[in-house]
C-alpha cells in the first residue's frame, strides 16, 4: 500500500533520465500554449457581453420584471409571516377581499360589493365571479370563509383583527356574511389593510405547500424559488383585474443597498427599495433612473418604562420629550429624508392631528426635572442592530439628554433578544417603528390602552382607555376622528410614546420600467407595470 | 476482510471515522446548548411585535418548543442520527433540503477562492522568498499586509464599482448553477471569488513564504546547490517540494473556513451561500437549521481535515499515516 501512496511521485523520478526531461519540456510548452489559449478564450468569453447584460435566469423567467428587496422571504403563507420581505412578494400573488386604494381608503377586491345592517352587527359581502386561483380552481365564498376561519382558530399572527368578529359564514358561493360582537366600523381596513388577511386555498394549506408553494388569486402566480437568491412569479393571464403587461416578477434578494443599486445603474435589475439613503440626494438629480421618496405612515418613537421609577412620572417623561432633537435624529437616521412629527400619523392623512407640544427646549427640560426632583440618573436604552436607525438615534439621544444629568447607557443587541427584553420589561426606554398604518384604532389600541397586546411601556390612563374603547365602535366617521383626535392629543400629554419621525418609502427603477405607483403604505404591486426593454441598457 | 481491517489505511479511515463522530456529537451538544441559552425566542421572533398570548402559545405548541429540554433534545439527537435534521421553524421545508439547495454555491466559491488564492499566493510567496530582503520582496509583504488588512466587505464594493459599474465586464452580484449555466457560473464568480481569494492569498503568501524560507536554510539543500544542480532544480524539487506541508495545512485551513461561510462577501455579491444561511436562521432563531448548518459545516471541516492528512503522506513519504 505504501508504494500506491507514493505512486503520484513516479514520474518525478522519470525527470532523471535526460532524453525524457526534454521531451516533458516540450510537453510543458505545448501545455502552456494550451493553457494560453484557454485564458484568452475565457478572458473574452467573459468580457464579451455587454455592459449590465441582465442576468440570464433560465429561459422562462428571462422576460420579466427583475426587482432587488432587500432580503429574502421567511416563509410565504401570508396568514403566519410577519416579514415585510415577504409582503413585498406575497402582495403580488394573494388577493384581499377589500383593498386599499393610493389614499388608503378600501376599495372592492375579491369582494365587488357590500352592505351593513342597521345595527352594523351584520356585514354582507357578495364576491367577485369568474376568479380563479392561481390552479384553475374557482374561487367561491367558502374561501373566504376557511381564510378567516383558519386565521381564528388556530389564533393565528392577525387573529386580533377579528377581535370583535362572532361569526363567518358562507352561506352560498357568492355571499360571506360576518356577524360581529360590537360595531366595528374599522372592518374593511382589518379585512384588506394588507395581505396578512389575504384569501387563500384550502388544498394548499391543508398540504401544508403555502408556506413554499403559495397559490393565490393574484395579477402573478408563484413560479418557483432558489433559496438564498430569489423568487420568481409570473403573469397571471387570468388575473381578474386585467393580465399585468409584464411577463412575470424575479424578485432577487440583495441586502447590500450599495450593490443592489450598482445593479440598477448596470441594468441588471429594473427596480429596487434597497437603497442606501446617504445616497438619495445624489440619485435625485440622475436621470438615468426614476426615484420615488414617499412619505409614509409608518412612524419610529421612543417609549419609557413606566413600570420603572423615575420614568412613572409624566413630569421625568415629559422632560425628556422636551430635550430631544428630533430633527438632528431625522438628519441623523435618514439623511433628512425623514419627516420630524410628534403624533404618529402626518399631515395629509384622514387622521392627521396638528401637534407641536415639544419643542426641543433644554431648558424647559431641566426644570421639569428639577421640579420631580430628577438628577444625575441612568437611562439604559434598549435598541436593535435589526433597525440601525435606533443605533444612530440612540447616539443623538445620549448626547440630548447628557446635559439634563441622564446617561443614556446604549444597550445594542439582535432583534430576538430586542424582543424578549422588550417583553419581560427589561429597559428603561427603547425606540421602535410600526409600520403600515391605516386605521387608528390599529396603531393606538394595542399600544396605548391599558389592555393593549403591545403596551411594552406599561402606559396606563382612563381617559385615553375610554376613548379607544369608544372609537373602536363609533360608527360616525366625523366622531370618530374627533375621538381619535383627542386621544392622540391625550397620548402625546401623557407621554405613552415621544413619537419622532415619519419616514419615507424610497424606491428607484430603470427609466425603461413605467406605470409604478410608489405608495405610502409600503406595498409593491407591479400589476401595473410595462416594460421597455430597449431602454433598459 | 481480516487483512482489510489490518490495513494501515482502513486502520486510519476507521479511527479517523470514530474521531469524527465523537466530534461531531460534541459539536451537536454544544450547539444545541448554545442557540437555546442564547436570549431570544423563536416563537416571538416569528410573529413579529404584534400578536396575541394565545397566537404565541398556539405557535410554541406547534414547533414542539413547550416540551422539556432534554426532550427536544434527545429526539433531535435521534432523528438526525437517522439523517432527519427536523425542519425549518420558517417554512417548514426539511432542514437537509435547505442545506443541500445552499452547499453548490458555497462549494463554488470556496474553491475557486482558494484556486485564486493559490494562483497568487504560491508564486508571490515562492518568489519573495528567494528574493529575501530586496525590493521585491518588500513589495509582497507589503501587499500581503495589505491584504490582510483590508476589509472584505470594501474590496467586494471596490470590485464592483470597477469590474461591474465602470467596466461594465461582469455583473454587479447574484449566483448561477455550474451546471445549468457554465458561463453564467464563470461570470458571477469571479468578483466574489477575487474577494475572498485575495484575502486568503495575502495571508498565504506569508506561509509560503516563511516556509520556502525555513527549508531554504537547511543542509540538504545547500549540498543539492554545491554538486552544481541548477537554481531552478534545487528551488522546485528540493526546496518547495519540502515546503509544501505547512502551505497544504493553511490550504487546508482557509478553504474550511470559506466553506464555513463567508458572510460579509455573500451579503455583498448576494451570494446564496451558508453563511448568510447561518447569519439568517441565527436572527430569526431558526434552531433546527442553525444546528443543521453549525453540523455540516463541522462535517466539512473533519473532511477537509482528513484529506489533507492523506496529502501529507502524498506529498512526504516520510509521514506514516499513524
Amino acid at each position: 500500500m505504501r508504494g500506491q501512496v507514493r505512486k503520484p511521485f513516479a514520474h518525478v523520478r522519470r525527470f532523471k533520465h535526460r532524453g525524457q526531461r526534454v521531451e516533458a519540456f516540450g510537453v510543458m510548452a505545448m501545455r502552456r500554449l494550451a493553457a494560453l489559449v484557454a485564458v484568452v478564450t475565457l478572458f473574452s468569453t467573459l468580457t464579451a457581453c455587454s455592459t449590465g447584460e441582465r442576468v440570464d435566469l433560465g429561459g422562462e423567467s428571462s422576460g420579466n420584471l427583475i426587482a432587488a428587496i432587500a432580503g429574502e422571504p421567511d416563509q410565504l403563507d401570508p396568514h403566519k409571516t410577519s416579514a415585510y420581505f415577504s409582503f413585498e412578494v406575497l402582495e403580488n400573488v394573494f388577493d384581499t377581499l377589500v383593498a386599499p386604494d393610493a389614499n388608503l381608503e378600501m376599495r372592492p377586491a375579491l369582494a365587488d360589493s357590500w352592505n351593513v345592517s342597521p345595527d352594523q352587527l351584520t356585514w354582507t359581502f357578495h364576491v367577485r365571479s369568474g376568479v380563479t386561483f392561481h390552479d384553475g380552481s374557482p374561487f367561491t365564498a367558502d374561501d373566504v370563509a376557511y381564510s378567516y376561519r383558519r386565521i381564528i382558530d388556530e389564533q393565528l399572527t392577525n387573529s386580533d383583527k377579528f377581535s370583535a368578529v362572532a361569526d363567518v359564514s358562507a352561506p352560498n358561493a357568492e355571499t360571506v356574511v360576518i356577524r360581529l360582537k360590537q360595531p366595528t366600523p374599522n372592518l374593511l381596513t382589518n379585512l384588506g389593510g394588507f395581505k396578512g388577511m389575504a384569501i387563500v386555498q384550502r388544498r394548499n394549506v391543508e398540504s401544508g405547500q403555502i408556506a413554499t408553494h403559495p397559490i393565490g388569486t393574484g395579477p402573478f402566480a408563484f413560479s418557483g424559488q432558489k433559496s438564498g437568491d430569489s423568487i420568481t412569479l409570473k403573469a397571471n393571464p387570468s388575473y381578474w383585474g386585467g393580465p399585468p403587461d409584464v411577463s412575470g416578477v424575479t424578485f432577487r434578494f440583495i441586502s447590500e443597498p450599495t450593490t443592489a443599486l450598482s445593479a440598477l445603474q448596470a441594468g441588471e435589475i429594473d427596480w429596487t427599495d434597497s437603497i442606501p439613503p446617504q445616497r438619495v440626494s445624489q440619485l435625485r438629480d440622475d436621470d438615468s433612473i426614476n426615484l420615488a421618496v414617499t412619505a409614509s405612515n409608518d412612524y419610529w418613537y421612543l417609549a419609557l418604562n413606566e413600570a420603572r421609577k423615575p420614568w412613572n412620572d409624566v413630569r421625568v417623561r415629559q422632560a425628556i420629550a422636551y430635550g430631544i432633537d428630533r430633527e438632528a435624529i431625522v438628519a441623523a437616521t435618514s439623511y433628512g429624508t425623514a419627516a420630524a412629527n410628534q403624533l404618529a400619523i402626518p399631515e395629509g392623512n384622514p387622521w392627521y392631528t396638528a401637534y407641536h407640544r415639544y419643542g426641543y427646549d433644554i431648558d424647559k427640560a431641566k426644570s421639569m426635572l428639577a421640579e420631580a426632583g430628577v438628577t444625575d440618573t441612568d437611562l439604559d436604552m434598549l435598541v436593535t442592530s435589526e433597525y440601525p436607525e435606533t443605533v444612530t438615534a440612540a447616539q443623538v439621544i445620549a448626547d440630548n439628554l447628557a446635559p439634563l444629568g441622564i446617561t443614556v447607557n446604549i444597550r445594542t443587541v439582535d432583534f430576538a433578544t430586542w424582543l424578549d427584553e422588550q417583553n419581560t420589561g427589561n429597559f428603561d426606554m427603547l425606540m421602535m417603528g410600526w409600520l403600515g398604518n391605516i386605521d387608528p384604532d390599529d396603531f393606538y389600541y394595542a399600544q396605548h390602552h391599558t389592555d393593549g397586546t403591545s403596551n411594552a411601556q406599561k402606559f396606563s390612563d382612563r381617559e385615553v382607555d375610554r376613548l379607544l374603547d369608544a372609537g373602536r365602535v363609533e360608527s360616525n366617521r366625523q366622531a370618530r376622528a374627533d375621538i381619535y383626535r383627542r386621544a392622540a392629543t391625550k397620548i402625546a400629554d401623557q407621554v405613552s410614546y415621544i413619537y419622532l419621525y415619519n419616514p419615507s418609502v424610497i424606491q428607484a427603477w430603470t427609466t425603461g420600467l413605467s406605470g409604478f405607483e410608489s405608495r405610502r403604505d409600503g406595498a409593491i404591486r407591479f400589476d401595473t407595470t410595462e416594460l421597455a426593454r430597449s431602454q433598459t441598457r | 476482510m481480516t487483512r482489510l481491517v489490518t490495513h494501515p489505511i482502513a486502520r486510519f479511515l476507521a479511527r479517523r471515522l470514530l474521531y469524527s463522530a465523537v466530534v461531531l456529537i460534541g459539536v451537536l451538544v454544544v450547539v444545541f446548548a448554545l442557540v437555546h441559552l442564547v436570549p431570544g425566542d423563536p416563537v416571538r421572533i416569528a410573529l413579529g411585535t404584534r400578536y396575541t398570548p394565545q397566537a404565541y402559545d398556539a405557535l410554541r405548541t406547534a414547533s414542539g418548543l413547550d416540551k422539556p429540554i432534554v426532550e427536544q433534545f434527545f429526539s433531535y439527537i435521534g432523528s438526525a442520527l437517522t439523517g432527519d435534521l427536523g425542519v425549518s421553524f420558517r417554512n417548514g421545508d426539511p432542514v437537509t433540503v435547505i442545506l443541500l439547495e445552499r452547499l453548490p454555491a458555497t462549494i463554488s466559491l470556496a474553491v475557486a477562492g482558494i484556486f485564486l488564492a493559490l494562483l497568487i499566493a504560491v508564486p508571490a510567496g515562492i518568489w519573495a522568498a528567494l528574493h529575501e530582503g530586496r525590493i521585491s520582496d518588500a513589495i509582497i509583504r507589503v501587499a500581503s499586509q495589505f491584504g490582510v488588512s483590508i476589509p472584505d466587505f470594501w474590496m467586494g464594493i471596490l470590485l464592483i464599482a470597477l469590474f461591474a459599474s465602470t467596466l461594465g465586464w461582469l455583473p454587479t452580484s447574484g449566483y448561477q448553477p455550474l451546471l445549468d449555466n457554465p458561463a453564467g457560473w464563470l461570470r458571477h464568480i469571479v468578483l466574489p471569488a477575487l474577494t475572498v481569494g485575495l484575502v486568503a492569498a495575502a495571508i498565504m503568501t506569508r506561509y509560503v513564504r516563511s516556509a520556502v524560507l525555513e527549508v531554504a536554510s537547511m543542509g540538504y539543500v545547500r549540498t543539492a546547490r554545491s554538486k552544481g544542480l541548477t537554481p531552478r532544480v534545487v528551488t522546485f524539487r528540493h526546496t518547495v517540494r519540502n515546503a509544501l506541508i505547512p502551505v497544504l495545512t493553511i490550504t487546508g485551513i482557509q478553504l474550511a473556513t470559506i466553506l464555513g461561510g463567508v458572510i460579509v462577501v455573500e451579503v455583498v455579491f448576494a451570494w446564496p451561500g451558508l453563511g448568510r444561511l447561518v447569519y439568517n436562521a441565527v436572527a430569526a432563531r431558526d434552531y433546527p437549521v442553525i444546528q443543521g448548518a453549525v453540523l455540516l459545516i463541522a462535517v466539512l471541516f473533519l473532511l477537509i481535515n482528513l484529506i489533507v492528512d492523506l496529502l501529507y503522506a502524498v506529498i512526504d513519504p516520510r509521514i506514516r499515516l499513524s
